[in-house]
């Protein structure tokens, strides 16, 4: 039986939270092991010091202790999972400060993460199985080409998207809105099998990715079922041919946002999730409807106007609507509304979410929001940097899964 | 014998004192045990559950980190019941329950608020220190009702 | 809820039931170690379980025969003994060592505070010593009045 990968826990005020049941189920889900590491009193004691962060809650100096005895060597883990209390000032900078430091000092793979009492075993499955695939499928995860014909399938909360692929080229697509897990899933597929021209028996291998990934993969008897996390960056980095070195990986979904830093194709850093769907694709597709265009025309129309001529705040997707309404109702331009929208969203992603991350440059923008390009501009600006969107981008996790199932393959 | 609320609630040198000099100290072990000792509940290692942070609503509004509110929902129904409080102003190492700086703000603000006899004091770090540490919690316990002498 | 490990249902295990209490009996003395209050405490309560740990023993059973057995053990070194309650029984799996693959925080208070009690100790022995009646009646220390103008002059004046 393989060792379950060792997770270790730097937490303040989980066992207060009542979340702790929930962070050991989803480390059971995912075969791992949750643990402390030891420390000494005297660690704790000088942790403040040595790291140079002086705080006053004594759990968060051993939160401190114990990541100075993981970058240090003290402590052997295989991943690292940071979490603290949601609206703790004190606690995130703790986190912050802890993650870049073990993401700087390791080659630990790390999240973070900020609970309330109602987070749950689900929320977290798919940030530990990201860490247990990272810590236990390097191998995997190393793969940089695509081979033999292989179908990646990414059941995502707004779309189903299928990609097959050949010899290291895209050669079928397939694109639907979600309905039912299985049944968009056959739609995509046989989408992507008309446009390559290839019949199903062809397919020497599937990987299946995003929410519905258990029941799908399942069902279909896929070879890998991943999260799409890793999936997520793998693709993105493959697309943008920025296989080694550092990248940023933003991928801005219909229901949660992913930050991802990678470092030779690998995430080092990541976070998900996203307070509201204001800060998501769902609040631009709203945008969209008002507006009477479709969602492709939102981006070009956006990059004709102004966002700064239009308040809107969409921290909450109902006073976001509310200010979209105003807007137009102010006489303000749908140019200047569409771009104020998309300002608005990367506004909300770079403030709850690139936070949490270490920017490195180049910043990949990936999944379906990536073909706006209003919303790629804003973000750009936000960071200061150009934004690589690479072509296929609205099928990342679908490439992801192509990719990564050509390591299943059964050379006969 | 009186009700003492014991700060840091973990504190053994309080509790021995406290129960030494014939009162009972009431701080982390007693709560913790009463969940450890409740049939029916499976929420490791504490026993607290996600509803313990919504009790704590009594003492800590809702914007407040729900690890505050699981904390006060432990040491809050305590600081009610107390007769007195001892407080040793410089616990800065103690752990788990008494480990987070906002919580324990809270549980020395209230404790005042009561307005019940305090004692407030630093651990000591020399014999003569330790003397007259002893010899200020007896004298204060003593003044207390129903204490037993030493 | 998820958990693994309940207080309900499955064996029942000492420590667990309403009505029983687990207490630390710690020792910091030259002439007594946790080995010799375990014999004796197995000695005086041969139903009360004992376990010996970092600082002494825990003891659990039910309350009466707990606190009767704490006052019988606080015998052999009334000033260098400490006793201290404590919420789960020994070796319980929510709490223990092995399965949290560090120490509880809890240990590091007791660490923290096991240094300081042999100032303790001096502070019970001066409570039977006339000699030391003028320390007994000293102020123990304060943080939260500052120093004031007045006695920072008086202070310099007399130095």
């Amino acid at each position: 039986m393989t060792p379950p990968v060792r997770i270790a826990l730097l937490a303040c005020g989980a066992e207060y939270s009542g979340v702790m049941p929930e962070i050991y189920e989803a480390a059971r889900q995912v075969e791992a092991e949750v643990f402390y590491p030891d420390v000494t009193l005297a660690d704790v004691r000088s942790a403040g010091r040595g790291f140079g962060l002086d705080v006053h809650s004594a759990d968060l100096k051993l939160m401190i202790a114990r990541a100075e005895a993981l970058v240090e060597g003290r402590a052997e883990a295989d991943a690292v999972f940071i979490a603290t209390c949601f609206r703790c000032a004190e606690a995130a900078i703790v986190r912050n400060e802890l993650r870049r430091y073990i993401h700087e000092g390791s080659r630990l793979p790390v999240v973070s993460y900020s609970f309330t009492e109602r987070t749950t075993a689900g929320t977290l499955l798919t940030r530990m199985e990201a860490l247990v695939t990272i810590a236990r499928r390097r191998a995997l995860l190393a793969r940089e080409r695509q081979e033999g014909i292989t179908l990646g399938l990414d059941s995502g909360s707004s779309t189903t998207k299928a990609i097959i692929m050949k010899d290291n080229e895209v050669i079928g697509t397939g694109w639907r809105p979600t309905t039912q897990v299985q049944q968009s899933a056959e739609e995509v597929i046989a989408l992507a099998l008309e446009e390559s021209g290839l019949r199903r028996s062809e397919i020497e291998a599937t990987g299946v990715t995003g929410y519905g990934r258990f029941l799908l993969g399942n069902a279909i008897g896929a070879d890998l079922i991943q999260e799409e996390l890793t999936v997520n960056s793998k693709g993105a980095v493959y697309l943008a041919d920025r296989q080694h070195g550092f990248a940023t990986v933003i991928d801005i979904g219909g229901m949660d946002n992913k930050a991802i830093t990678v470092q030779d194709g690998i995430p080092g850093v990541f976070t998900m999730g996203g307070i509201c769907a204001g800060a998501s694709g769902r609040f631009l597709e709203m945008t969209a409807k008002r507006l009477g265009i479709d969602i492709t025309e939102l981006g070009p129309l956006a990059m004709k106007g102004m966002g700064r001529n239009v308040p809107m705040n969409s921290y909450c997707i109902v006073f976001g609507t509310q200010s979209l309404v105003n807007a137009l109702a102010a006489g303000n331009s749908p140019e200047d509304v569409a771009a104020a929208a998309c300002h608005s969203v990367a506004e909300q992603v770079y403030e709850q979410q690139l936070q949490e991350v270490d920017i490195r440059e180049p910043v990949i923008m990936v999944g379906g929001t990536s073909l706006i390009s209003g919303l790629v501009h804003a973000m750009g600006e936000l960071l200061q940097t150009g934004v690589v969107v690479p072509r296929h981008s609205q099928f990342i996790g679908a490439v992801g899964s192509a990719l990564l199932a050509s390591g299943f393959i059964r050379k006969g | 014998m009186a009700k003492v609320f014991i700060y840091p609630g973990t504190s053994l040198i309080l509790s021995d004192l406290v129960s030494r000099f014939g009162h009972r100290p009431l701080g982390s072990a007693l709560s913790v045990r009463e969940k450890v000792q409740t049939a029916g509940l499976d929420s490791p290692p504490l026993q607290i559950t996600s509803e313990d942070p919504k009790k704590g609503l009594r003492f800590a509004a809702v914007e407040v980190p729900s690890g505050v509110r699981g904390r006060m929902s432990l040491f809050g129904p305590q600081i009610e019941e107390a007769d007195a409080g001892i407080i040793i102003q410089d616990a800065d190492l103690a752990f788990g329950c008494m480990g987070c700086a906002r919580t324990n703000e809270l549980v020395r603000f209230l404790l005042h608020r009561r307005g019940i006899p305090i004692l407030e004091l630093t651990y000591p770090h020399s014999d003569e220190e330790g003397v007259r540490f002893v010899a200020a919690i007896r004298e204060f316990l003593s003044s207390l009702a129903g204490g037993a002498s030493a | 809820m998820t958990g693994k490990a309940g207080a309900g249902g499955g064996p029942a295990r000492p420590g667990v039931q309403p009505g029983t209490a687990t207490k630390y009996v710690f020792v910091d003395s030259p002439e007594l170690t946790a080995a010799d209050l375990a014999l004796r405490g197995y000695e005086l309560a041969p139903g009360v379980q004992i376990k010996e740990t970092c600082f002494g023993l825990m003891i659990t059973g039910p309350e009466a025969e707990i606190e009767r057995l704490v006052e019988e053990l606080r015998l052999l070194d009334p000033d260098r003994i400490f006793v201290k309650d404590r919420g789960f029984p020994p070796g319980d799996e929510r709490r223990c060592r092995a399965n949290l693959g560090g120490a509880r925080p809890g240990f590091y208070g007791h660490e923290h505070e096991m240094r300081l009690v042999r100032y303790i100790s001096s502070g019970l022995r001066a409570l039977r010593d006339p000699k030391k009646a003028d320390l007994l009646r000293a102020k123990p220390k304060h943080h939260d009045e500052p120093l004031s103008v007045e006695r920072l002059n008086t202070i310099i004046q007399e130095s």
